[in-house]
């Protein structure tokens, strides 16, 4: 046979003495290094706040409107004031107000100072939910004086009732001079 | 350890002893390197970068919050802080100056407008619907600064407003049983 090739000798190197025997990679570097990253990783995950939404769209269907920040629609809605001044002549009270849009209006003063009655705002929450069932639209109206707080507990309050879409606004100020 | 055996010497009767010790097995971590991988794509993939700006501040008073609300899915994400007595905007956290001052003062109202238009601007045309606005403030601060930075971003064009809470569903619980003490 012409073509015939003595197939492939053994190679060399298995004859040689000394050879070193296959070493095993040295995975301690990359042990070390994802040890390092996980611990990172994982802090990151963990320590992100909760957040809660307000969507200033501006179709029909967006929160934030009225008198206040974010412009909106002007449906008739529950409201509810926010205040922490007492001025009598104005109809100010320390404590919150949910007025219905059928002008039925509760009030819900101060149990201590500072302490708003968020229970009772609870009750009625659920109450107003059962009958106005078929919107989820509703309106907090905070003075400026009323700390953060009050209005992401209100809020928290609304949206735990099913009034998911929440208006933010400001109240009318009329100054006198 | 790369030893694969060890010999240790003994002096007795003036003869050396040489006692071979067991050698000591390997041990693999091959298969540990393994569900590191895979635990270090599953971490890499869930940790956003967007929510890593609204980490908890640790001198910050959160407000607590039983509902919470998911940001948006790759939403660019413009943070502002306010503390009692200051206002930093943004990842860089630039310090604009006192919450009074964005009640008070015309120029830092028109800094923050200033700042937000610009940073509103640099948000990309098909994502600027899904640019979120997050206002991390103090729990005890008067509403009246929430007021100025909400209005300031509705008018510059951002459609979601988040406020960090703290969630925790028994607040209300505990606060009403506070509150009768």
């Amino acid at each position: 046979m012409a073509g015939y090739r003595r197939p492939y000798r053994p190679s060399e190197a298995r004859q040689q003495k000394g050879q070193t025997a296959p070493q095993e990679p040295n995975l301690v570097p990359i042990m070390n290094l994802f040890i390092t990253i996980i611990p990172f990783l994982m802090l990151m995950i963990t320590i992100q706040v909760s957040l809660l939404a307000l969507n200033f769209a501006s179709d029909s269907t967006g929160s934030g409107g009225g008198d206040g920040p974010g412009g909106g629609n002007q449906d008739k809605i529950v409201e509810i004031h926010l205040m922490i001044k007492q001025h009598d002549d104005a109809g100010l009270f320390p404590g919150m107000e949910v007025r219905e849009p059928d002008a039925e209006i509760h009030k819900l003063p101060w149990l201590n100072e500072n302490v708003y009655d968020y229970t009772r705002l609870n009750d009625l929450l659920a109450q107003l939910k059962e009958k106005y069932s078929d919107t989820t639209e509703i309106a907090v109206i905070v003075h400026p004086d009323v700390i953060y707080d009050t209005l992401v507990r209100t809020i928290d309050l609304c949206k735990t009732n099913g009034f998911v879409t929440v208006h933010y606004r400001n109240p009318k100020a009329v100054y006198f001079y | 350890m790369s030893s694969n055996s060890q010999f240790s010497r003994k002096q007795k009767g003036g003869r050396q002893v040489r006692r071979k010790v067991e050698d000591v097995k390997n041990l693999s971590i091959t298969s540990l390197l393994d569900v590191l991988t895979i635990i270090l794509v599953f971490l890499i993939k869930n940790v956003s970068m967007e929510a890593v700006k609204i980490s908890e501040l640790p001198d910050m008073r959160y407000p607590t919050t039983i509902s919470t609300d998911k940001l948006l899915e790759n939403a660019t994400v413009t943070p502002i802080k306010l503390y009692l007595n200051e206002v930093k905007l943004g990842v860089g956290n630039l310090t604009l100056g006192t919450p009074q001052q964005l009640v008070e003062d015309g120029e830092t109202r028109a800094a923050l407008q200033n700042f937000l238009t610009l940073d509103f601007a640099a948000i990309p045309e098909e994502k600027k619907s899904d640019a979120c606005l997050i206002v991390q403030a103090d729990a005890n601060l008067p509403c009246g600064y929430i007021t100025q930075i909400v209005s300031a971003g509705t008018s510059v064009g951002y459609e979601n407003i988040y406020f960090a809470t703290l969630e925790d569903v028994d607040w209300l619980r505990t606060y009403s049983s506070a509150s009768v003490r």
